[in-house]
């Protein structure tokens, strides 16, 4: 599914925030990335969203090489994949409804089929109940939740997440890892990106580890 | 494109991403529409939401559509515009001072029979005078003189509008008998149609120039929409927005400005006509004339629309298009 081949980042011209990255992600595998702060976690999964262009090496995602897509084509692809970000990122003067049907409305689904996504989605993550509030007015997990529920109301074959639970206390820590889990089972790929090590040392999933830019470890499935 | 994947070789989970919209063309042009409809509305309601400062907006753009608006009617009205002078080409033969009605009936008809002249209109020295008292308002002083200081006229239409071949028909007029001078005024027609030209200059400068003011104006007024939404536009072009998807709500802002200024401008064009037309016929009444000022008319106002709807949808354009070259990726 994913496929990095010697992926170098430079920033600026000088900083070198990835060196030489090389991994393979088998299509609904489940794995984490992990390393210190500033290792490249979040650098790596901007690379996949096209956020950024590598400086060095060969991304391909679905046997599709990404490096040299054209700009024209980048929203298209990003519609193959949802995103979790650890500021959950949600728009403040929407409802929690209209937030999760965001990705619905750019795909320009009908009404009704969005309508019955978004209450799908928010089922999901236990908040469909909450689909008229506005974000402020659900806790850190809850909007975490309504987040994920956008990443998935469209079904992506592939799912990112960068410290998805970095505000949450341990238990919602959990309760958020175990939807991941779920999502995984029914065939999504998930690649999360945590330096929660205690949590990622429970979930025995496959786990990447960074350091200063490079690969250090890939240690399989426990 | 993970449709185009082939199947992948490890024990094939379900494939989620195969269920991804298959959305139809016909599905996709109807989502389209769908969109365009809300972002109209949606942007007219922002607008409403802030109704002074998009009032002031608005007016911007409209006096800066007046002016230019205002010296092409102006010009209209001055018949500068027209590049139509057929009724200026007229040639004049003044006749013999004294010569009796029938004598210069049968002069007119000789020029009438002139090759090259179109037609002729005899103007009898009483038939001069009379409406040349009329056009005064010296009928009392005139009615003193006892004899018609005035000769009887010809008014030749030359066929041709070429300067050279009127001047030599001028030079044949001039000679048949009883006319004393044939004129034909071709400086001052000359002088004419640039001063026309001129005025055309003038109107396409100020044009180009106003119509610059309203693409900054709107310009810089949808920049500031584009900054308070930044955190928006940035979401949802991760979640896999288009440029045009981005850019259509701001469009349509844009577009309303236009559409709104253009609707103020001739409100105003209108206002300031009334306002001027009762001293102008006050004047105009004196000199015993009627003179009616250029109304903008139904052609005039649509094409005013169109263009400041069009400046606004630019000006969009340029502010969005600023913003989108900056979240690219590097
Ligand atoms: N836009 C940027 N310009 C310059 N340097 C950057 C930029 N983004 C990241 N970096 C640098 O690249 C390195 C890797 O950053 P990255 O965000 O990938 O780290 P991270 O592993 O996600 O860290 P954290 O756990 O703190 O989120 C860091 O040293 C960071 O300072
Ligand atoms: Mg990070």
């Amino acid at each position: 599914m994913i496929e990095f081949e010697h992926v170098g980042k430079r920033y600026g011209g000088r900083f070198e925030a990835l060196a030489d990255v090389g991994f393979a992600v088998e299509r609904g595998e489940m794995v984490f990335l992990t390393g210190h702060s500033g290792a490249g976690k979040s650098s790596v999964l901007r690379l996949l969203m096209l956020l950024e262009r590598p400086s060095r090496g060969r991304i391909s995602v679905a046997g599709h090489d990404i490096t040299r897509l054209h700009v024209s084509q980048i929203p298209f692809y990003r519609r193959q994949i949802g995103v979790v970000y650890q500021n959950h990122q949600l728009l403040h003067d929407r409802s929690i409804f209209d937030n999760v049907a965001l990705p619905l409305i750019i795909r320009g689904a009908a009404p009704q089929e969005a309508r019955n996504r978004v209450h799908a989605a928010l089922d999901r993550v236990g908040l469909l109940h909450r689909e008229k509030a506005l974000p402020i007015e659900l806790s850190g997990g809850e909007q975490q939740r309504v987040g994920i529920a956008r990443a998935v109301v469209a079904r992506p074959a592939l799912l990112l997440a960068d410290e998805p639970t970095g505000n949450l206390d341990p238990q919602l820590s959990a309760d958020i890892m175990r939807l991941f889990e779920d999502f995984n089972r029914v065939g999504t790929t998930v690649l999360l990106a945590s330096h929660d090590l205690a949590l990622i040392a429970r979930l025995r999933h496959r786990v990447l580890r960074l350091r200063e830019g490079r690969l250090v470890a890939d240690e399989e499935a426990a | 494109m993970t449709r185009s994947q082939p199947p992948s070789r490890d024990s094939a989970p379900p494939r989620r991403g195969a269920r991804t919209h298959q959305i139809t063309a016909e599905g996709r042009s109807r989502a389209w529409r769908r969109h365009h409809r809300q972002m109209a509305l949606d942007s007219l309601g922002r607008l409403r939401r802030r109704p002074l400062s998009t009032l002031l907006t608005m007016l911007a753009i409209a006096i800066a559509m007046v002016l230019p608006a205002t010296l092409w009617l102006a010009l209209g009205s001055a018949q500068l515009l027209d590049a139509n002078l057929d009724d200026s080409a007229r040639m004049t033969l003044y006749l013999d001072q004294g010569l009796s009605e029938s004598q210069a009936m049968a002069v007119a008809e000789r020029a009438r029979a002139e090759a090259g002249v179109a037609g002729t209109e005899l103007i009898t020295a009483a038939a001069g005078l009379a409406e040349f008292q009329q056009r005064l308002g010296m009928e009392d002083a005139l009615a003193m003189i006892d004899d018609n200081p005035l000769p009887a006229t010809v008014l030749v239409q030359p066929q041709s509008r070429d300067p050279q071949a009127a001047q030599a028909l001028a030079e044949r007029l001039g000679a048949i008998d009883g006319v004393e001078e044939a004129r034909l005024d071709m400086a001052w027609l000359e002088r004419l149609r640039q001063l026309g030209e001129l005025g055309r200059r003038i109107v396409l400068v100020f044009g180009v120039l106003f119509g610059l003011g309203v693409l900054l104006v709107v310009g810089n007024t949808i920049r500031l929409a584009v900054e308070s939404r930044r955190e928006e536009i940035e979401v949802v072009t991760l979640i896999g927005a288009t440029h045009a998807f981005v850019r259509r709500p701001f469009l349509y802002v844009g577009a309303w400005y236009g559409l709104g200024g253009g609707l103020l401008a001739l409100a105003l064009l209108t206002l300031g006509r009334g306002w001027l037309s009762a001293p102008i016929n006050a004047i105009a009444q004196s000199f015993g004339s009627r003179f009616e000022l250029p109304g903008i008319g139904p052609g005039g106002s649509l094409l005013l629309l169109l263009v400041s709807t069009l400046l606004g949808l630019i000006g969009a354009w340029l502010a969005v298009g600023r913003h989108l070259a900056e979240i690219r990726p590097r």
